[in-house]
């Protein structure tokens, strides 16, 4: 039998775990699993990693699938168009059998999608992530976003240390996307979004051997999370390992970004004034491996 | 005798072959496993400039690989160069973490010290006392052996 899995008509994080409730609800044991995407309105590039971490999992070995899943694609052509630009499709081609009508546009090299969807499964792929972005980003970062054109570095770096937990810690691959769009909804600017997904093994069990003993009872998805992005705690007892999230949080202390990380039941926020997100939740629909998302508005005209 | 090595002569050795940035651990081991492999040849030289000229990004993980281990060694003075302002914001944080600074040499020859702020004067201290490095008229270090 088929188990549906619903994709929200729109598809970003903060309906990601309507999602992942359906994704758990739909089960692990073996069932093939149908991604039902054909209302989809849109989706941010949150949205369309973390539809892919779910295909990879939903067909991975660990799932008992025999096939691969299915994916309804949506039949809004705008919406279509935008996912083909954003690279979804050459990626989840690999993942599910999809349904619908395809179009056939390559994924843009020019526009608001500055990185399409790229998978990262090695150092590799993270040199070419950091050297295609470099090329794209900094006019936009610096006349967009208005951030100090040295600031394109540590925009760099942040999505390199992002993309490097994937190929470090969570064993499988993943995928990153980075845009730049107007957020009307909640700030009236615009912003640049860095989104990464996998569909490995998760903060909790990265971290596990090395910190479940002295969180005692507390360890879980939350405390690895918290102890992750607050503590700068790595799975490595190298006295260096650790910097990269703690890297990124500065980054984004700088130029007033947000960070959020979800992980198996839990997600940690680090929460700019802009805006009204919990720091963090526990008790969610479990959702293999991790999620990140981080967002660097305009910047106002304070002098920083 | 000052050694000199450039980053972008090893990065073409690397896996990262091709790429200008320096990221990721594997690549940033790869670059200091070779910058030690010279370093430890019978006839190195008691100072190692080592030139990030036309390096793009240095990320946290690369910097904590390369210049952070560097400046845990104390047989060798390493000095660094071509540093674009943008590669300190991995640099200071990953030396001010270990509790290391580590010596820059800037366009005009003059030296500085960054990274944890003791660390950092102790560095300094020891260049005058090893006679390394000298004074000049303006009062800044610059090395003696250049």
């Amino acid at each position: 039998m088929t188990k549906l899995v619903e994709v929200p008509v729109q598809f970003d994080e903060r309906s990601f775990d309507q999602f992942a409730g359906s994704f758990a609800a739909a089960g692990h044991d073996g069932e093939r699993l149908l991604f039902d995407a054909h209302a989809a309105e849109w989706a941010s590039p949150y949205g369309l990693v973390g539809l892919l971490a779910a295909g990879q999992a939903a067909g991975g070995a660990a799932s008992g699938a025999k096939e691969r899943p299915l994916l309804t694609v949506p039949v809004n052509a705008e919406v279509m168009s935008y996912w083909a630009r954003a690279g979804f499709f050459r990626e989840a081609a690999q993942l599910f059998e999809l349904h619908g009508r395809v179009p056939r546009t390559r994924p843009a090299d020019e526009s608001d999608v500055l990185l399409p969807v790229t998978p990262v499964r090695a150092a590799e792929d993270v040199h070419s992530v950091v050297s295609r972005i470099q090329d794209r980003a900094s006019a936009i970062l610096a006349s967009e976003l208005r951030l100090d054109p040295k600031a394109t570095m540590g925009f760099a770096m942040a999505l390199s240390e992002a993309c490097q937990n994937i190929v470090e810690h969570a064993g499988t691959g993943g995928w990153v996307a980075v845009q730049s769009y107007h957020w009307r909804r909640k700030l009236a600017r615009r912003v640049v979004v860095i989104a990464v997904a996998d569909a490995g093994i998760g903060f909790r069990r990265s971290l596990e051997p090395t910190q479940a003993r002295r969180f005692g009872d507390r360890w879980g998805d939350a405390a690895a999370l918290e102890a992750a992005l607050v503590q700068g705690v790595s799975r490595f007892r190298d006295p260096g390992r650790g910097q990269g999230l703690a890297g990124i949080r500065r980054y984004l202390a700088r130029w007033d970004g947000k960070i959020a990380i979800r992980s198996g039941t839990a997600r940690i926020a680090l929460v700019p004034n802009w805006d009204d997100d919990v720091p963090l939740k526990e008790g969610l629909p479990e959702f293999p491996g991790a999620q990140v998302l981080i967002i660097i508005p305009e910047q106002g005209s304070a002098t920083r | 005798m000052i050694q000199h090595i450039e980053i972008r002569a090893l990065l073409r050795e690397s896996p990262a072959s091709g790429f200008t940035n320096l990221v990721t651990r594997p690549t940033g081991r790869v670059v200091r496993e070779r910058i030690e492999r010279a370093l430890g040849a019978e006839d190195a030289a008691p100072v190692v400039r080592i030139d990030f000229t036309g390096v793009g990004c240095i990320d946290y993980s690369c910097a904590d690989e390369i210049v952070a281990k560097l400046a845990a060694r104390r047989a060798v003075l390493v000095v660094l160069r071509g540093l674009a302002d943008g590669h300190f914001e991995a640099i200071e944080p990953v030396l001010a973490g270990h509790g290391r600074a580590i010596l820059l040499e800037h366009p005009d020859g003059s030296l500085a010290a960054v990274g944890y702020a003791p660390a950092a004067a102790a560095l300094l201290e020891r260049l005058v006392a090893e006679r390394v490095a000298g004074r000049r008229p303006g009062g800044t270090l610059a090395l003696i052996t250049a």
